[in-house]
């Protein structure tokens, strides 16, 4: 039994194809319980600060950390154990939220509706990003999350 | 390698193998999983997992999450070097092929 070079460039085709489609899977399972557990923590607060604007501190403040704890112990379950990379995403929320409080200061003065949809944004412009590598559900997800707070803000 | 692996050769078995080579060592998939990737019906991907089984390519772990069975695939290390010896074994026939 001997394969032809054309067989053998179909074979290797189908090899990426499968490939492709595995590792787009994975990002897909391990990505999911994230964006679920950040999904209701927004609910949470977007709905808390909309009946109390004037507790929006102490309305986001336990829910972020929480996120962040959640997140760290859902990257511990999920994340391949060789990668050990579970603090990563507790560094990422410190970076994001870093960043979100740099553009405040830059900004500033913002009002509420201001405060408010800039973190929804930036989540929804990195999703998409991110979506243009790992797969349209991503994209599609960034894309929703844009439309939505653009939607909610005007 | 003077002749393909004929355990890899099939292509759905092919298929299987590279879906599990790009997963992180040793890390399952399930069976539900795998089924929507490769594309095959449920005997048919069931019947070719026990083949790469029989040849210790794959790892095969059923537990119950709940109520619901649930079957997982693993690749060995055996099954990860023989498909690289297999990948390489292709890109050497488009390599040497006279173009």
């Amino acid at each position: 039994m001997s394969l032809s070079s054309k067989e053998a460039a179909e074979s290797l085709s189908d090899v990426e194809r499968a490939a492709r489609r595995s590792a787009q899977a994975f990002g897909y399972s391990k990505a999911a319980p994230h964006l679920i557990l950040w999904g209701a923590i927004w609910v949470l607060g977007y709905s808390g600060t909309d009946f109390s604007p004037m507790n929006a501190d102490w309305i986001w403040g336990p829910l972020i950390l929480a996120g962040c704890v959640g997140g760290y112990l859902l990257g511990r379950g999920t994340l391949p154990t060789e990668s050990s990379g579970a603090w990563r995403v507790f560094a990422l929320a410190a970076v994001a939220l870093l960043f979100i409080f740099s553009t405040y200061t830059i900004m500033w003065p913002v009002h509420g509706p201001q405060l408010a949809a800039f973190p929804a944004l930036l989540t929804g412009t990195v999703y998409a990003g991110v979506g243009l590598w790992l797969g349209t559900r991503y994209l599609i997800t960034g894309l929703a999350i844009i439309a939505l707070t653009m939607g909610g803000y005007l | 390698m003077e002749q393909p692996d004929p355990i890899i050769h099939q292509p759905v078995r092919l298929k299987i193998m590279s879906a599990l080579r790009v997963l992180p060592a040793s890390e399952p998939i399930e069976f539900v999983r795998l089924k929507a990737i490769v594309a095959a019906t449920e005997g048919n991907l069931g019947a070719h997992i026990s083949t790469l089984e029989e040849a210790g390519y794959v790892k095969v772990e059923k537990d119950f999450v709940g109520k619901r069975p649930r079957t997982r695939i693993a690749l060995t290390k055996q099954g990860r070097r023989a498909f690289e010896d297999y990948v390489a074994y292709l890109r050497d026939i488009i390599d040497t092929s006279p173009s």
